[in-house]
């Protein structure tokens, strides 16, 4: 290697630490630190004070955890909920309480009446009034939110993102040899294409918070630079995953942005879900103990990558139905034989993902610590009942922690991961230059001793980061999604990733036994991609931001709809609410009888 | 919905498990970085320099266009199993775990490569090449020598061995094993150096005492023999005659928890590193087993095994005074040093092992000019065959030499290790400095 050669290296290595540091501060402040004001879709005007509405879901009742809390004894602690859909229309479900509910006088039951804006409510005795923000109202209060990507101006990340890219592809023109080098280069001009696409297409639709898609793309990159040091000759095909991938991200966003539908297929793509596990038990053959493959027409994909994201989409619910158990039984038993079927097929680490989805999901669902107490239990059982009879899953639990006193056999994977990560030092020994991704399996499993080798320790816990701040995100947006769906559906989708990095990350560095999984984005393995960047369509779900996601639909009048409930009911009451009026100045209120 | 957005807080505990996780991985990489960056030879690829032996023959050079040997196939043969090869076809050998010297570790840039290295080794490389000219290549043989004054090992060779560079030749069998570090084998009589020491510092009057043969003794009914009656004999003449039926005894009165830990003591069970490179563990009944068992056990019979490699770290330790300089390869460094034996002890042993060579192994006629202390010892396979060995070192402060010579199915232990070792110590006294 010669000098200049050697110093343009060093220099990359350098770069591409500044580079990824400044990425991923920049989208912690717009994430996370930037000014983020909820929705406001209308007003219940009570005695006792106002409550806004900040979501289309609305738990009424006497718990400190109601949106419209109304602390009278004759209130169930969960009374009702007030909904609204994509349409504009709003209801009310009775959910089980005792002392009932009433629209202008009629009362619902659990299959819930129409409200419109000036209607009256009777919760258990206390009346409440509604009031729905008008279009114009709404129009004003969205002109007074932050607009995503005001402070942090997400074409300037996405150019840092981009100047990344282009030193890792430097780095491995240094350390490629001629013949494989188009296809490196041609890898990473597409990515650099597809994600400025991408950005110019939120741009036309007027969105713009890309800080969700930087950091998969951030990712993907890692990934991509993975794939060049360890299996260059198969570039091609990562670029084609990576298309999809992203396509189906839109695809599956943009599905997402009726709730309705979303929640209507729910039962479709459980079953749509519970045959492709099926046909996988079938039809696959092993492949390292685990028979998680399918072939069709000479490519193979992981059937159970794509039940990761039917699992999340199936397992998010609307508040309205969370209430009712019937409900919650059918996803017990959708997860139950989600696990199962991964247990049989061999493949024990997703069915430890699932399982553990599972429990933030029955969580979200149910907030009972018993119920997730139980099923902690129940696994635990099961667990054990696995190891007992699967010799190999007990090796790997008697070789955790001990990976170093067996190094030529059960520690193999795990202390060549912890050394080539250790020799790696902070910067790394630049993209192609490690001797990790020679060994088998290094891209996948053990992809964060790869990233560590070649790129250094910061790069690879900016790595981690970037999924923590997605999941930072995804929490910090959940208490403004418009339905429950989105909340679940996202806490959900970063729940499956954290656990699906902790074991890959802490299995490689034999922090916790190996279970061969992959990190989110980085690993190489085409379903695993594309899974990755269609759970990110959740996350994007959830984000509420002004202008911020494309999978939120923005405002619109009602009156393209068919709706009818709404346009008899707007036309009784005078005027709009405008906020900050005294509702105590408005038409003589009338209890209503019971 | 302010339930579910409570709820949703619960993602934050695993995130916070994922922190606390790369916490502890970092912490752990501050802590072991070192080693694990450096536990690999292949992360050591790209360092160039060269091995060299004790008086500077390069036995490789690495790192260069060419990973090369020496030129010479005798030398490279002699010495493969201390240099290995940059395949990994043996284990154990420098080059397969050249991990310190050729590279560097620090936290910020992990390893780096080091330019034109130079690594020496203690070895001499022409003292191998005469030990392999002596045993020949088809015989299966393991011989170390080394300064026990300094710790430095002179001479180590294992046959059957391979030139690194012949790819046409026919490998023979079991070439590619080290038995000098890799192998463990029966003992035999040289284990009575161990009961000795044992009876030394347990039976009060074992000097007064006399043993009595008559060439069978039976033990719970179980007959323990020797080859000829050796009638009453001292202490020093039963090690000298080497009588089964004196030392038998003598386990059996020490009891087993005394032979075990002396066996423990002085390192018999323990899996010894040379310069990073694993040595095999022995055995010895730990488990409790009779009085007959316990009596074959002291005469090294019975289920003991002994690495060539930890009888070599005794003898060094006798012959010091007691206190073992441990052996090494890598020249140049502070080796550590360890009280293994009672001084008392060794000096006794030592005068004990001087006795057996001028009494009874004819010393003036087959090892002349020599101060020896050795033992011998035919190791009895139970098939007719026997293990030869031969272990001793030179009272000599010019020539402090410690030396093991183990003839695999060799015969008896005087007329083939003993004369080996004859001519290995007389080329060594001659030729070393």
């Amino acid at each position: 290697m010669d000098a200049l050669t050697e110093y343009t290296l060093t220099a990359s290595k350098y770069a591409l630490i500044i580079l990824s540091l400044l990425i991923i501060v920049r989208c912690i402040r717009s994430m996370l630190s930037d000014q983020y004001e909820g929705e406001v879709w209308g007003y219940l005007w009570h005695q006792s004070q106002t409550f806004t509405l900040t979501h289309w879901e609305n738990l009424i009742g006497r718990s400190p955890g109601s949106d419209v809390r109304l602390a009278f004894p004759k209130i169930s602690r969960s009374h009702a909920v007030l909904t609204r859909n994509d349409k504009g229309q709003w209801r009310i479900y009775d959910i089980f309480s005792k002392g009932g509910v009433w629209v202008n006088g009629v009362k619902s039951g659990d299959r819930g009446l129409p409200v419109v804006h000036g209607d009256l409510i009777n919760i258990a005795g206390e009346s409440l009034r509604f009031y729905e923000l008008s279009h114009d109202a709404r129009l004003d209060y969205e002109s007074g939110r932050t607009v995503a990507g005001q402070g942090v101006s997400p074409s300037v990340t996405l150019f840092e993102l981009t100047l990344l890219q282009l030193f890792l592809l430097l780095q491995h023109s240094l350390t490629s040899d001629g013949e494989r080098l188009f296809s490196i280069a041609l890898a990473f001009i597409a990515l650099i294409a597809l994600e400025w696409c991408c950005y110019n297409a939120m741009r036309v639709i007027n969105r713009s918070g890309f800080e969700v898609e930087t950091l998969a793309f951030f990712l993907t990159t890692l990934g991509m630079s993975v794939a060049a040091s360890s299996t260059p000759d198969d570039m091609y095909k990562q670029i084609i995953l990576t298309i999809t991938g992203v396509v189906l991200f839109i695809l599956t966003g943009w599905w997402l942005r009726r709730l309705g539908r979303t929640a209507a297929a729910r039962i479709p793509v459980a079953v749509f879900a519970v045959i492709l596990m099926a046909v996988n038990i079938v039809l696959s053959e092993a492949v390292l103990g685990a028979r998680n493959w399918l072939e069709f027409g000479g490519f193979s994909f992981q059937p159970s990558e794509l039940v990761k994201v039917g699992y999340i989409y199936v397992g998010a619910s609307t508040l309205d139905r969370l209430y009712r158990r019937n409900n919650l039984y059918a996803f017990i038993g959708f997860s139950a034989f989600c696990v199962i079927a991964l247990a049989l097929i061999g493949d024990f680490g997703t069915a430890l993902i699932f399982f553990a989805t599972f429990l933030v999901i029955s969580y979200l669902r149910s907030g009972s610590i018993a119920t997730v107490l139980l099923a902690v239990t129940g696994a635990g059982l099961a667990g054990f009942l696995a190891v007992s009879v699967k010799p190999y899953i007990a090796q790997r639990f008697a070789t955790w922690g001990h990976a170093w006193e067996d190094v030529y056999d059960k520690g193999f994977q795990q202390t060549r991961a912890m050394s080539a990560a250790a020799s790696g030092g902070l910067y790394g020994k630049g993209a192609g230059a490690g001797w990790l991704k020679d060994i088998f399996a290094a891209n996948t499993d053990m992809v964060f001793a790869v990233i560590c080798e070649e790129q250094g320790l910061i790069i690879g816990l900016i790595m981690v980061l970037a999924v923590l701040v997605l999941a930072f995100f995804a929490v910090r947006s959940a208490r403004h999604c418009r339905s429950a769906y989105y909340s679940i559906a996202a806490c959900a989708a970063m729940s499956m990733l954290l656990v699906q990095l902790a074991l890959n990350v802490f299995g490689s560095l034999d922090l916790l036994p190996f279970t061969g999984v992959t990190f989110p984005f980085v690993s190489r393995g085409g379903t695993s991609l594309i899974s990755c960047w269609m759970l990110m369509a959740f996350i994007k779900g959830s984000d509420t931001r002004r202008n911020a996601s494309f999978v939120v639909r923005p405002d619109k009048p009602v009156d393209d709809d068919d709706g009818g409930a709404d346009d008899d009911g707007s036309g009784t009451v005078p005027e709009g609410f405008e906020p900050g009026d005294d509702p105590s100045d408005w038409e003589v209120w009338q209890p209503c009888e019971k | 919905m302010r339930k579910i957005t409570n709820r949703a807080l619960c993602v934050l505990l695993l995130a916070a498990a994922v922190i606390f996780g790369m916490t502890v991985y970092v912490l752990n990489y501050i802590d072991y970085g070192h080693d694990w960056a450096l536990y690999f030879s292949r992360a050591n690829s790209g360092s160039t320099g060269q091995l060299l032996d004790r008086s500077g023959i390069v036995l490789a050079s690495f790192g260069g266009i060419d990973e090369l040997f020496s030129p010479d196939a005798e030398t490279r043969t002699a010495n493969y199993h201390v240099t290995g090869d940059y395949w990994g076809r043996t284990g154990t050998g420098i080059l397969s775990r050249y991990r310190r010297d050729t590279q560097d570790f620090s936290l910020l840039t992990g390893t780096t490569h080091i330019e034109n290295t130079t690594l020496t080794l203690t070895v001499d490389a022409r003292l191998n090449n005469k030990i392999y000219e002596l045993l020949g290549s088809d015989r299966k043989a393991a011989v170390l020598v080394c300064n026990y004054k300094t710790g430095e090992l002179l001479g180590m060779v294992s046959t059957p061995t391979v030139d690194p560079l012949d790819t046409e030749g026919e490998i023979p069998d079991g070439a590619y094993l080290n038995r000098c570090l890799s192998a463990s084998y029966t003992p035999g009589s040289t284990f009575k150096l161990v009961t000795a020491a044992a009876a030394i510092e347990n039976i009060p009057d074992i000097n007064e005492r006399s043993f009595y043969c008559e060439g069978e003794y039976k033990i719970a009914g179980v007959p323990v023999t020797c080859k000829a009656a050796h009638y009453t004999q001292t202490f020093e003449q039963a090690l000298s005659n080497s009588c089964n039926i004196a030392f038998a005894q003598m386990a059996v009165m020490l009891g087993q928890d005394t032979m075990v830990s002396y066996v423990t003591q002085y390192g018999f069970l323990d899996t010894h590193s040379l310069d990073g490179i694993d040595c095999v563990a022995g055995s010895y009944p730990t488990e409790f087993v009779g009085d007959p068992e316990l009596g074959w056990s002291g005469i090294g019979q019975s289920t003991d095994l002994v690495c060539p490699y930890a009888m070599l770290r005794y003898l060094c330790a006798i012959a010091n005074g007691g206190t073992l300089v441990e052996p090494h390869m890598i020249a140049g460094e502070e080796p550590v040093t360890t009280a293994l034996v009672e001084p008392a002890t060794a000096a006794q042993l030592t005068q004990m092992m001087n006795y057996n060579v001028v009494d009874h192994y004819q010393g003036e006629e087959n090892f002349p000019g020599l101060r020896l202390c050795a033992k011998t010892g035919t190791a009895e396979l139970g098939d007719g065959d026997s293990h030869s060995w031969f272990v001793g070192f030179l009272a000599d402060d010019e020539h402090p030499y410690a030396f093991v010579t183990l003839v695999e199915r060799g015969g008896y232990g005087i007329t083939t290790s003993g004369a080996l070792s004859n001519e290995i110590l007389q080329w060594a006294v001659a030729n070393l400095e």
